[in-house]
C-alpha cells in the first residue's frame, strides 16, 4: 500500500454528446461490432427477463440505461455481459421501485441462459458477482439518480398525450417506437421526457397527423436542440438499421405498411438535421472524465453533483499548498 | 474509513436502519460532516433505502433539509457524506426530562422549529417528494437553532400518481389514521399528520399518540380526535382496515389535553393549527404551504 493517500473526486455528468460517448467508448469497447451485436441480444435478454418477472417498461429502460452507462467506463467483455445485464436489472428494480428479490432475478437469469445445476452455491457465487458489478454501475453513474428517478419515457408519452389531448393511436405508436429507442445510445444523451416528445413527433408524422407538439410544449432553445437530436437519431436509426427495428413487426393496423423509404421521406421533409452542438475533437479528446478509464485501485472515489463542492476543495488545496 | 482518507472519522453518532453514522472532518476544507456508512446486504446488495436516500436528497437543496454532499466508494464500502448537525430533536427533548417528567420546549422555540419543519417539508412537497418517516429522531438541529429534515431512507417521489405505495411506512406514533387503516393512495397529507404529532410533542415533551400496535394506535387517535364516520370523512368505511366496531368517541378539547404539560398558556391559534394538521380526513388536512400561512406564524411572514 502506498504511503501517499490517493483520492479522486468526480462531478456527475449524466448526459453526454455523441462525440463524448464515442470518446469514452474508445477505451472500453475495442470491437464495436461485437458490442453492438451483443447489445441487441442483451436487450432481448432483459426484455425476456422483465416480461417473465412482470416488470414494467420503466424498469427495462432503467436497466438498459445502466448497461450502456456501465460500458462507458468499464471494459466490454463478451463473456461478462449477461452478468452485467442481470446486475443492471437488479439495480433497475431498486431504482424504479419495482422490487423483486435478487434471488428471483438471478435464478431466472441463469435459467434463461440454459445453465444447468443451479444450486445455492452457484446462485450465491453469481449474486456476489452481481453485487460487485452493481457498485461499479453506481459509480459509472456518479451515484446520480436524477436520470432514472421519476421521469420515464412511457410515463411521459401518456402524460404529454393527456395534456395535449393527442389521439390514442399516436401515443400507442410512440410507445412502440420508444422500445426501439432503447437500442440507441439516446438514453445517455438526452433526458427521458425529451425522448417521449421525440417519439410522439415521429408517431404524428407516421400517422400523418398535424404535429405542433414543440410549439405546445413551452421550451427554450436548449430543449428544441435536444428534441431535434432525439428526433433525428430515431429517424436515422430507422433508415440505417430498419431490419433491427421492432416497429415493423408490431405495426398497429391503423398504420399503413412502413419501409426505409418512408423514413427517408420523413427526414427529407424535416428540414436541416439539427441537434446538440458538439465540442471540437480536441476539446473532447482532452476531457479527462472521458479519456481516462476508471481507476478502481484508487482507494477513495468521491462523487458529487455540485460544482461548488469541487471548487471549495480546489481552493482549500491551493491555500494549504498541497 | 481509514484515517488516511479525505475524511477523519470521529465519534459514532448513531446506528440507522441500514447504516452507521459517524462524525467526520474533511481534512482539506476543515468542515465537519456526518458520515453514513452503508452496510451492504449479502442477500440484496446495495440497500434500496440507500439508493432512495441518495437519489432524492441529491436533488433537495434547502436551508431546512440536510445536504448530501457526496457519495464515497471505498473498498466495497459505501459512505454518504452529509452536512453535520449537532443534535436531533428527540435527543434534545430527552435531555430536558427532569426525573421522569417530560418537559415541553419553550413556545417561541416550538414555533421556530415548527416553522422550519414546515418550510423544509413544503420544499419537499413542491419537488414531488414525500418524506414518509417524519419523527423527532429524523429532525436534526444545531446550536444556532436551525432545524433540518434528515433520513430520507423511506422517502419516495410521487411525480407520477401511484396507488401502490406500501402501507408499511412512517413510525407508528406519527402514522396517519388513513395509513393505519390500510390506505395506499396517500400523498403529502401523510407527512402533515406527522407534523401535527411532532408539534404536540414539542409542546408537551411526550409523544401525542403512544400506541404499541396499529389497533392501539388508531384507538388512541380516535379517543382524542373522535371516531370518524361517512359524514365526517367520506369514504372512510371503504378503507381496507376500517372496522365498523370501532368504539365511537367524540373529539376532545386538545387544549385541555396539552395545557397541563406546558408551562406557558397555550393560545387558541396554535390549537387551531394543530386541528388543521391533525384532521382525520386526509383531504381536510392543511398543506405545508397553507400551514406556513397560518396566523400562528404571523410574526414570520408579516
Amino acid at each position: 500500500m502506498s504511503a501517499q493517500f490517493e483520492m479522486q473526486l468526480y462531478l456527475s455528468r449524466p448526459y453526454l454528446t455523441r462525440q463524448q460517448i464515442l470518446c469514452a467508448q474508445k477505451n472500453t469497447i475495442h470491437d464495436r461490432r461485437s458490442y453492438n451485436r451483443k447489445k441487441l441480444l442483451i436487450i432481448k435478454f432483459l426484455t425476456d427477463l422483465t416480461l417473465q418477472l412482470n416488470l414494467p417498461r420503466k424498469t427495462l429502460e432503467t436497466a438498459i440505461y445502466y448497461y450502456q452507462r456501465y460500458h462507458l467506463f468499464n471494459l466490454f467483455e463478451t463473456e461478462l455481459c449477461y452478468t452485467v445485464a442481470t446486475s443492471c436489472l437488479v439495480l433497475g428494480c431498486k431504482q424504479a421501485e419495482t422490487f423483486k428479490k435478487a434471488n428471483e432475478i438471478c435464478t431466472l437469469s441463469l435459467r434463461l441462459r440454459k445453465m444447468s445445476n443451479i444450486n445455492s452455491e452457484v446462485l450465491d457465487a453469481f449474486k456476489k458477482r452481481i453485487f460487485q458489478i452493481e457498485l461499479r454501475i453506481l459509480e459509472s453513474c456518479g451515484f446520480d439518480y436524477r436520470v432514472n428517478n421519476y421521469v420515464h419515457i412511457d410515463d411521459y408519452i401518456f402524460k404529454f398525450g393527456k395534456t395535449y389531448a393527442l389521439d390514442v393511436n399516436i401515443c400507442h405508436t410512440a410507445w412502440i417506437i420508444a422500445y426501439d429507442v432503447l437500442k440507441l445510445d439516446l438514453l445517455l444523451t438526452v433526458p427521458q421526457h425529451i425522448i417521449a416528445l421525440a417519439t410522439l413527433k415521429v408517431a404524428c408524422k407516421l400517422l400523418e397527423k398535424p404535429e405542433n407538439l414543440c410549439s405546445q410544449y413551452e421550451m427554450g432553445n436548449t430543449d428544441r436542440d435536444l428534441i431535434n437530436e432525439a428526433y433525428f437519431s430515431i429517424i436515422n436509426f430507422y433508415i440505417n438499421a430498419f431490419d433491427l427495428c421492432d416497429l415493423k413487426d408490431n405495426l398497429p393496423s391503423y398504420i399503413p405498411p412502413i419501409s426505409i423509404e418512408r423514413f427517408m421521406v420523413l427526414k427529407a421533409n424535416s428540414g436541416p438535421e439539427e441537434g446538440l452542438t458538439e465540442l471540437t475533437e480536441s476539446d473532447v479528446g482532452s476531457d479527462r472524465f472521458l479519456e481516462e478509464q476508471r481507476q478502481y485501485s484508487v482507494r477513495e472515489r468521491r462523487y458529487v453533483l455540485s460544482t461548488d463542492i469541487m471548487r471549495d476543495e480546489v481552493e482549500a488545496l491551493k491555500i494549504s499548498g498541497r | 474509513m481509514s484515517s488516511s482518507s479525505q475524511f477523519k472519522q470521529l465519534e459514532k453518532l448513531g446506528n440507522g436502519t441500514y447504516a452507521t453514522v459517524y462524525k467526520g472532518l474533511n481534512k482539506t476544507t476543515g468542515v465537519y460532516v456526518a458520515l453514513k456508512e452503508v452496510k451492504l446486504d449479502s442477500e440484496e446488495g446495495t440497500p434500496s433505502t440507500a439508493i432512495r436516500e441518495i437519489s432524492l436528497m441529491k436533488e433537495l437543496k434547502h436551508d431546512n433539509i440536510v445536504r448530501l454532499y457526496d457519495v464515497i466508494h471505498t473498498e466495497n464500502k459505501l459512505t454518504l457524506v452529509f452536512e453535520y448537525m449537532d443534535n436531533d430533536l428527540k435527543k434534545y427533548m430527552d435531555s430536558r426530562i427532569v426525573g421522569n417528567t417530560p418537559r415541553g420546549l419553550e413556545l417561541h422555540l416550538v414555533k421556530y422549529f415548527q416553522w422550519q419543519l414546515l418550510e423544509g417539508l413544503a420544499f419537499c412537497h413542491e419537488n414531488k417528494i414525500l418524506h414518509r418517516d417524519l419523527k423527532p429522531q429524523n429532525l436534526l438541529i444545531n446550536k444556532k437553532g436551525q432545524l433540518k429534515l434528515g433520513d430520507f431512507g423511506l422517502a419516495r417521489a410521487f411525480g407520477i400518481p401511484v396507488n401502490t405505495f406500501s402501507s408499511e411506512v412512517v413510525t407508528l406514533w406519527y402514522r396517519a389514521p388513513d395509513v393505519l387503516m390500510g390506505s395506499r393512495t396517500y400523498s403529502t397529507s401523510i407527512d402533515i399528520w406527522s407534523c401535527g404529532c411532532i408539534l404536540a410533542e414539542m409542546i408537551t415533551g411526550k409523544p401525542l399518540f403512544l400506541g404499541s400496535n396499529d389497533e392501539e394506535q388508531l384507538k388512541l387517535i380516535f379517543d382524542t380526535m373522535g371516531t370518524p364516520n361517512e359524514a365526517t370523512w367520506p369514504g372512510v368505511t371503504s378503507l381496507p382496515k376500517y372496522n365498523a366496531n370501532f368504539q365511537q368517541r367524540l373529539p376532545k378539547d386538545l387544549k385541555m389535553i396539552l395545557q397541563p404539560y406546558c408551562e406557558s398558556p397555550l393560545d387558541d391559534t396554535v390549537i387551531d393549527l394543530l386541528h388543521g394538521l391533525l384532521q382525520l380526513n386526509p383531504d381536510m388536512r392543511l398543506s405545508a404551504k397553507q400551514a406556513l400561512h397560518h396566523p400562528w406564524f404571523a410574526e414570520y411572514y408579516q
